[in-house]
């Protein structure tokens, strides 16, 4: 691997890791399982699942959250770390999680559809019912 | 009556009383663990009745989180020196009738996005 290497890890550090080459813009997911896993909303960015290796995992657990999708979080501190739709071979990550000066912005807010009641956004980006992909982009 | 749960179901909660200090909090630890912004109110642990395997981790010495051992939803935030619980508003089921009052520790929010729903920000 070679380029820029973003560090990333959970609030007690069991889980740490490095993100290899650019990073997708941040979306933020207001749908249900990401609110009550978050506690809020869930703002992350993706990258190929070659560009995420681990430095450490011991604290890493995955949780079924649909027939095609898993959810990742540390087992010690409960930090809201990934998420992963399977077969689409990469994984989506916290953008809370990640360390330093971070060269992201967010593009818009997705699944809109479940949003919270007790808060406004009001940033003027777009905003999505759903998330369907690249044409939202 | 107001009621929350984690994602898998594992832990509920429900609180009788009027929730206080609804507020995100942009800190550094909540950035952590929730994954970005962590939204919040609080009531007096006895008006708070919390069922399931909450997973308490010690952050400071000042104060504890709580989550779900199962699917790790971020759930509760108590300071060991107050008779309060803050727990998750994402977590609520059905509406709560709450209104985000403040964005606090707004100096370590992260730098991906923009505050701009127009209300008041404490460092």
């Amino acid at each position: 691997m070679t380029g820029k290497v973003t560090k990333g890890s959970c609030l007690c550090g069991a889980v740490a890791f490095d993100l290899h080459g650019p990073l997708r813009p941040v979306y933020a997911c207001h749908c249900k399982q990401c609110r009550k896993t978050s506690g809020h909303f869930w703002a992350a960015t993706s990258v190929p699942d070659e560009a995420l290796t681990f430095t450490r995992d011991e604290g890493l657990r995955w949780f079924r959250s649909s027939e095609n999708t898993k959810r990742g979080f540390c087992g010690t501190c409960g930090s809201s770390l990934f998420w992963v739709p399977e077969g689409e071979r990469r994984t989506v990550v916290a953008a809370g999680a990640l360390e330093g000066e971070l060269e992201l912005q967010t593009k818009a807010h997705v699944f809109m559809c479940d949003k919270g009641s007790y808060y406004e956004i009001g940033d003027g980006l777009p905003q999505f019912e759903e998330f369907k992909g690249d044409e939202n982009a | 009556m107001l009621k929350g749960s984690c994602l898998c179901g594992d832990i509920h909660f429900e609180t009788e009383a009027q929730p206080q200090g609804a507020s995100m909090c942009h800190c550094s630890q909540c950035r952590k663990q929730s994954g970005g912004i962590w939204a919040s109110a609080y009531v007096k642990d006895s008006d708070l009745t919390i069922t399931g395997p909450v997973s308490w981790y010690e952050t400071s010495p000042q104060a504890k989180r709580g989550s779900c051992p199962r699917c790790g939803s971020f759930l509760f935030w108590k300071a060991h020196d107050e008779d309060t619980t803050s727990f998750a508003l994402g977590a609520i089921d059905g509406a709560s009738g709450l209104k985000i009052e403040k964005h606090i520790f707004t100096a370590s929010k992260g730098d991906f996005y923009d505050i701009a729903d127009g209300l008041p920000q404490r460092d």
